[in-house]
């Protein structure tokens, strides 16, 4: 890769910062954390760029480095909410058959305010919180696929399991 | 089409990524279930939801320093040549008896650019350590009969600092031996090489132990210089400076 195509990639790289950041703020819970966590994901982006190749989802790949070096880093170092989270591949979810909960829950999803969504997200696991999260931020199912390393063909149940958690958690809040 | 298939249809409906023909079957089938009319009323419900959240920026300062940092690897290469260009600039004005300050401060920025260049190679590098730790007395051996020098520090590296590995890198022309430390999840690298010969900073000196240290502070990077006898010590980090400092102190052993 010659120095224009490296600059070129630096630029594109860095307008991804903004989504880097807003992820690795709800990991782990932090501005300092998060921006530790971005500056390494960027380390590492560097050190692996040779490897990168042209014409890939650079935006994906990008994402996909900082959910692995956030593993890498808090599951090493600390008990954290990876540990302690809603996994949503096991949790119980709302299934089909389930008698409905009632328009309560539907009321309370509307009063909910963005602490309330922000304590319910950290409760979920980091995977089940990066799927809700990338989704929201328009990513599509390839992308996710990428970014959590599985088939294309489990990103689309494994998001709606997450969902199905998070609102599941939500009516623990609001009014 | 039941109500499993049509919940997973959900999201590509909120996206408006269904086919025709699946939309009017998921259309039929919702007509039909009471249940999953509901469903999708709720996961609507959790879109707005979702949407009420704040999406903050990424801190100024954060792009910043990843933009100066994040430098391609040709940019090291040409600030060497700058520091050879400072080098000669020095040494004209002082065989020409000009202003000391001037000449002070060209030298010192060019002992920390050298030092920072230095620590973004180490940053970048694939392979940045040539020895693991298993602590400093397993790293400190390794250098023998790599560098034409032993290394001295007094420090090898605590739950603060933990001690990452070694490698022999080089220091403007000589070669350095190279201990990499972590704070957090910031890299630091101590730089250890001969002295001698080096355009080394003499005004505004901090105590450092047994030491008298430069600290500068250049492109996001805190660096702080010192000698000790006939070796000379560059450590350079974007961690906090009050915790490089710390890191300097327990080097010197002060």
């Amino acid at each position: 890769m010659n120095d224009r195509a490296r600059s070129s990639q630096r630029e594109a790289a860095l307008s991804h910062v903004d989504g880097l950041f807003r992820l690795a703020r709800r990991l782990t819970g932090t501005d300092a954390d998060a921006e530790d966590l971005v500056q390494d994901t960027f380390a590492r982006a560097f050190d692996a760029s040779a490897r990168f190749e042209e014409g890939t989802d650079l935006r994906a790949w990008l994402f996909r480095i900082l959910r692995n070096a956030y593993i890498d880093t808090y599951r090493r170092a600390r008990r954290s909410p990876i540990d302690a989270g809603v996994d949503t591949d096991d949790a119980a979810s709302p299934s089909p058959g389930d008698p409905l909960r009632g328009d309560d829950d539907l009321e309370r999803l509307r009063s909910l305010v963005a602490d309330d969504i922000e304590a319910a997200l950290a409760r979920l696991s980091p995977d089940a919180r990066t799927i809700v999260l990338l989704d929201l931020e328009g990513f599509t199912e390839r992308e996710l696929a990428i970014v959590l390393g599985c088939a294309v063909g489990t990103v689309k149940s494994r998001l709606a399991r997450a969902r199905a958690t998070l609102r599941s958690l939500l009516c623990d809040y609001g009014s | 089409m039941d109500c499993t298939s049509a919940r997973e249809l959900f999201t590509d409906r909120r996206r408006g990524h269904l086919e025709p023909a699946i939309a009017r079957d998921l259309d039929a089938h919702l007509a039909g279930c009471d249940a999953c009319r509901r469903e999708l009323t709720r996961d609507d419900a959790l879109t707005s939801a979702l949407e009420r959240l704040p999406r903050p920026a990424a801190p100024i300062g954060l792009e910043r320093a990843l933009r100066e940092k994040w430098v391609p690897p040709s940019r090291p290469a040409r600030s060497r040549v700058r520091w050879g260009a400072a080098l000669v600039a020095a040494a004209a004005i002082a065989a020409g008896g000009a202003v000391v300050v001037h000449q002070t401060a060209m030298r010192s920025d060019a002992m920390v650019a050298e030092a920072i260049n230095d620590h973004l190679r180490v940053l970048y590098s694939e392979h940045p350590l040539e020895v693991e730790s298993g602590g400093p007395h397993q790293v400190k051996p390794w250098f023998s009969g790599k560098v034409d020098f032993a290394p001295v520090t007094a420090f090898g590296g605590d739950a603060d600092f933990p001690l990452q590995g070694g490698a022999v890198a080089y220091f403007v022309d000589r070669k350095a031996a190279t201990y990499v430390f972590k704070r957090r999840l910031h890299v630091i690298t101590l730089f250890i090489f001969p002295s001698d010969g080096l355009p080394w900073p003499s005004l505004g000196l901090r105590p450092l132990g047994r030491a008298r240290a430069h600290v500068e502070t250049s492109r996001g990077f805190h660096t702080i210089l010192w000698r000790d006898g006939d070796l000379g010590y560059a450590l350079v980090s974007d961690v906090d400076e009050g915790d490089l400092f710390t890191l300097a102190l327990r080097i010197v052993g002060g």
